[in-house]
């Protein structure tokens, strides 16, 4: 893929495509097949049992990995450098259509209003919000260069708070933190000092407790956040999940079961596998070994992704792989956390591997923005 | 902000990323390699679902083969909730308008809790085999309904023998605690009473074990294993179907003469509200019959008893058709106890078979006097051992009974009783039998002890010996002792545990095992003692003056000599038990008969005959019609 991708683009951008990171890449499509063959894995007998087609859910999978890299590819083409500019309307535009989608026009699944239905498919804005965050966060940090008093650091705080209360609107807590995360991550590098990060951090912790406390989240979502502390409390409501799937991955072994063998991802006993719990069918089918191998193609892509941040010409392409970086990082984390019962339970999906076409389409964009800083270095 | 700035915070987010790794590795690491075994059993657990499916229940047979209690294919409908459709309301319209049962009621079936939910549950059955091909022409419109054939309890004979087999029921908790472990799941069938209970073991079978792999919403996916259902073993009983059969006809037609028949004493009919026929086979314990009044249907209790039919069942006004009174039943052996006193006085030297009293009809005993009567104070004259047997002369037992007592107040009448068997368990296999009472000074003590009001005197006194004599008083047994000790007697002192169990068969009829004669005692019964014993029985039947001999007229005696003696029993507020107690042919014995009715009238008169009736089936001839002969004891 890596080498027809060069060959096809040689003659347009000859010059920047030299510096393509073929590591990256590879790794990216040892996830994404990974994923693929993991979510035929879990949904393949549920769908023949219901006598629908079993390879279902792979097709449009697939279908959305063809999309993802052509935007990928699109992204990348783009001087990344074009967008600092046009930062703060991609950034009204991200706000415009998470506010559409909690109007009338969104539609509501589950208790969360987060899609727009077009045709067959759903369209989730606030995967797409998080490119706009990183891009604007990234623009607003580097035009300060780094010095960032309290007024700016409000500011940037206010770019990422205006967004994330839209989310909440919905509400949809796990894409909320990623907005934390992304915020954190690109304060971090783009110049808060140690004092702004400690109240920061601080003040997020209070936030968190207050959350919990106050009654502001509904009792579901706090069950479920709160669920991963003491998981054997009640095995049939929130903890359910967590139950199911640690015995998922531990019942993997160090070798798995083999693929298309596990019975608790065949059995569908872990809910929304082929989505939020994917890693379990890893985990249980492909074992220690399989598990560890896809951990280290994600580290091999956050290396990459930070080797793209510290070799960026600009302080604007270093800010949008950190933010990428804090992405994907908080997302892999979150979600094979999740999983294993060390973090909450939140509806985040794991980067190229859930089924979902907006979040894969969105990671791929996020790569495609990692590429085009990466791959204009030099120029 | 300057470059050295950029990197060291750089490097931190590189470490801030590394340790998150390190936290997600070290727990994979965690769960699949130190934790994996546990968890592995556990996913297992999650997804195997075991089906239990009870395997066809063992026949009963009559010693000869014919089936009492049978199996039965049944034609019934089956429902899987799981697969019902999206409309299960009209599913179950439907089906109610086509077997013509009330949707409500095949609700409630649907949803009993005893059935597993991974097998269909029976909702109808015998429904009409159109019925069957109707669902399966139109199963669209019946999803999840199927037709299939179930095995069932079938009694080809009805009531016949309903006390020996016993019925049916489903496993309570008290009866499933012990079970557990030998695979019984609430919801099983399992033996109640007779030979169901007493050889479940046998007759129970294994059941079909299905080991299924369900998914998180519990539908099946597939089949991982199937253990067939083994059949339970037949149970060849020694019971004879066609004497049987005789036994309980001739109990119920002797029962309905008593009703018709006025008793001068009480001023009213015969209440005759129960009795009971056995007959054993005194050379191995073996019953041959064995009849209980009241019956009931053991087929009532197929499917669950309704709480109705079960109250009706033990209501004291239907005079408890559950109970086996061959086995629980307790009564006073009056003169049928003889057998006990003659051989005990011979034994003890306190009489001699010649030995001779003179009944005047009345015997006299006390300080102020008491004066104790025959039958309608009915002077015999001189009589000895044989003699008194033969006319049931209650004044030569007073005698005798007076002789144990006082002096040394000798106990040897209850010790020859328990030599034969009386006052205790005989042991047979079937539940719940009652031990009876053989009264000494100890026991009568111990009685009023504990019931004052029914027992008002704790002193053992010379009348109690008189009473035990001819079998009154607190003596009480059931009518297998009794049967059992008249056994003892014919077959020359071998006390068996009867039987009714035979042989054990598997499916083809192939004996699995035999059911061995177990015997309890061997107690000594020299010809001494034994033939002028024998010799009055034989008179009681035979003799012109024996009680017995108008039941017994024009039977052939003489080739086939039989040994019985009546009994009368007054119990306290009530009107005489009957008795009838015998044995044949005397030469070699291989019947012995106990017949005892309840509020009946005289033994010779309500018992006798219905064990003449027994002897006439015995030797093949017509059965004598049930009259109630005139008779004194």
């Amino acid at each position: 893929m890596a080498l027809d991708l060069r060959s096809a683009n040689a003659r347009r951008s000859s010059s920047s495509w030299r510096h393509l990171d073929l590591l990256l890449l590879a790794a990216v499509a040892g996830i994404t097949a990974i994923g693929l063959l993991m979510i035929y894995s879990s949904t393949r007998q549920g769908q023949a049992a219901a006598g629908l087609d079993p390879g279902y859910f792979l097709k449009r999978q697939a279908l959305f990995v063809v999309v993802g890299v052509l935007v990928m590819v699109g992204v990348a083409c783009i001087d990344y450098q074009l967008l600092r500019d046009v930062a703060p309307a991609i950034y009204a535009a991200a706000l415009f259509v998470l506010l559409l989608v909690i109007s009338p026009l969104g539609t509501e699944r589950r208790g969360t209003q987060a899609w727009f239905q077009v045709g067959p498919y759903q369209f989730e804005p606030s995967e797409l919000a998080k490119l706009a965050l990183v891009i604007a966060l990234a623009a607003f940090c580097a035009a300060h260069r780094g010095e960032l008093d309290t007024g700016r650091l409000t500011t940037a705080l206010g770019i990422a708070v205006v967004p994330l209360l839209l989310i909440y609107l919905q509400p949809d807590v796990g894409t909320g933190m990623v907005f934390v995360a992304v915020l954190m991550g690109i304060l971090l590098v783009g110049g808060a000092s140690p004092r702004q990060i400690a109240i920061l951090t601080l003040m997020g912790i209070t936030a968190i407790v207050m959350v919990l406390q106050l009654g502001v989240l509904k009792d579901y979502q706090r069950d479920r956040l709160s669920a991963f502390l003491d998981p054997k409390e009640d095995v049939q409501r929130s903890a359910y999940n967590l139950n199911q799937s640690k015995i998922a991955i531990a019942a993997g072994g160090v070798g798995g079961r083999g693929l298309f063998r596990g019975t608790q991802t065949n059995l569908s006993f872990v809910p929304e596998q082929h989505t939020d719990f994917i890693f379990t069918a890893v985990g249980e089918e492909l074992g220690f070994v399989g598990a560890c191998t896809l951990l280290a193609l994600f580290g091999l892509v956050m290396w990459r992704t930070w080797r793209a941040a510290i070799t960026a010409k600009d302080q604007f392409g270093m800010l949008v792989c950190v933010g990428v970086l804090a992405m994907l990082v908080f997302q892999v984390f979150e979600n094979v956390g999740m999983t294993m019962g060390i973090t909450p339970i939140a509806g985040i999906p794991l980067p190229l591997m859930s089924y979902g076409g907006s979040a894969t389409v969105a990671t791929f964009a996020a790569l495609g923005l990692v590429i085009s800083v990466q791959m204009r270095r030099f120029s | 902000m300057s470059a050295d700035t950029t990197r060291l915070r750089m490097g931190i987010l590189a470490i801030v990323v590394i340790s998150l790794f390190s936290a997600l590795l070290a727990r994979l690491w965690y769960l699949q390699v130190l934790a994996a075994p546990a968890f592995k059993t556990e996913a297992q657990l999650n997804s195997v679902r075991f089906v239990y499916t009870e395997a066809p229940r063992g026949r009963i047979l009559d010693r000869n083969g014919k089936v009492l209690v049978g199996n039965r294919v049944v034609p019934t409908v089956v429902v899987d909730k799981t697969e019902l459709g999206d409309k299960p309301d009209d599913v179950i319209r439907h089906l109610s308008a086509l077997v013509h049962v009330p949707e409500n009621v095949l609700k409630d079936r649907i949803d009993d809790p005893r059935y597993s939910p991974f097998k269909p549950i029976p909702v109808v059955d015998d429904v009409p085999k159109e019925t069957l091909i109707h669902i399966r022409e139109h199963q669209d419109e019946y999803p999840g309904v199927q037709g299939v054939m179930l095995t069932k309890r079938f009694y080809p004979n009805g009531s016949l023998a309903a006390h020996v087999v016993g019925y049916v029921g489903e496993i309570n908790d008290k009866e499933l605690a012990p079970r557990k472990s030998k695979g019984y799941r609430a919801g099983d069938s399992i033996g109640k009473s007779g030979v169901e209970l007493a050889y479940e073991d046998e007759l129970r079978g294994q059941p079909e074990v299905e080991k299924l792999e369900v998914d998180a919403q519990g539908r099946v996916l597939r089949t991982l294993g199937k253990q067939p259902a083994v059949q339970g073993h037949d149970v060849r009983l020694t019971i004879d179907l066609d004497l049987q059969k005789v036994a309980e006809d001739s109990l119920a037609q002797s029962i309905a003469a008593a009703q018709a028949t006025y008793d001068n004493e009480s001023g009213k009919r015969f209440v005759a509200p129960a009795g009971s026929a056995v007959v054993l086979d005194p050379r191995d314990g073996s019953v041959l019959a064995m009849a209980s009044y009241p019956t009931y249907e053991p087929a009532t209790f197929i499917d669950g008893i309704s709480e109705k039919t079960f109250g009706e069942l033990n209501d004291p006004a239907g005079h408890y058709p559950l109970n086996n009174r061959v086995t629980q039943g307790l009564y006073a052996p009056a003169s049928t106890f003889k057998l006990v006193t003659s051989i005990a006085g011979l034994e003890t030297g306190l009489i001699t078979p010649q030995y001779t009293v003179n009944d005047r009809g009345t015997f006299t005993i006390g300080d102020p006097p008491t004066v104790l009567k025959n039958a309608f104070s009915e002077a015999f004259g001189y009589v000895n051992l044989t003699a008194a047997l033969t006319v049931s002369s209650d004044v030569y037992f007073y005698e005798l009974g007076s002789r144990f007592c006082p002096g040394t107040c000798r106990t040897s009448i209850q010790e020859t009783a328990k030599e034969l068997g009386m006052g205790d368990f005989t042991e047979i296999e079937l539940p719940f039998e009652a031990s009876g009472r053989i009264p000494d000074a100890a026991t009568k003590k111990r009685l009023h002890d504990s019931n004052p009001d029914a027992f008002p005197d704790p002193e053992w006194y010379t009348g109690d010996n008189l009473n035990l004599a001819i079998g009154q008083g607190d003596t009480v047994v059931t009518p297998l002792q009794l049967v059992n000790a008249y056994a003892t007697l014919a077959n020359g002192g071998t006390v068996y545990a009867p039987h009714v169990g035979g042989s054990i068969l598997d499916v083809n009829g192939n004996e699995v095992r035999k059911i061995e004669p177990r015997v309890n005692r061997k107690t000594a019964i020299p010809a001494a003692i034994r033939d002028p014993v024998v010799a009055g029985f034989e008179g009681a039947v035979s003799n012109s003056r024996g009680t017995a001999n108008p039941a017994f007229a024009g039977f052939p005696t003489s080739t086939f000599p039989i040994a019985g003696k009546t009994g009368t029993a007054q119990v306290s507020g009530k009107q005489d038990t009957a008795l009838f107690a015998a044995f044949g042919p005397t030469d070699d014995p291989r019947y012995a008969v106990t017949v005892v009715i309840e509020e009946a009238g005289f033994g010779a008169s309500a018992a006798a005959p219905v064990a003449r009736r027994i002897f006439d089936q015995i030797v093949g001839l017509p059965l004598t019609p049930i009259t109630r002969v005139q008779a004194h004891d």
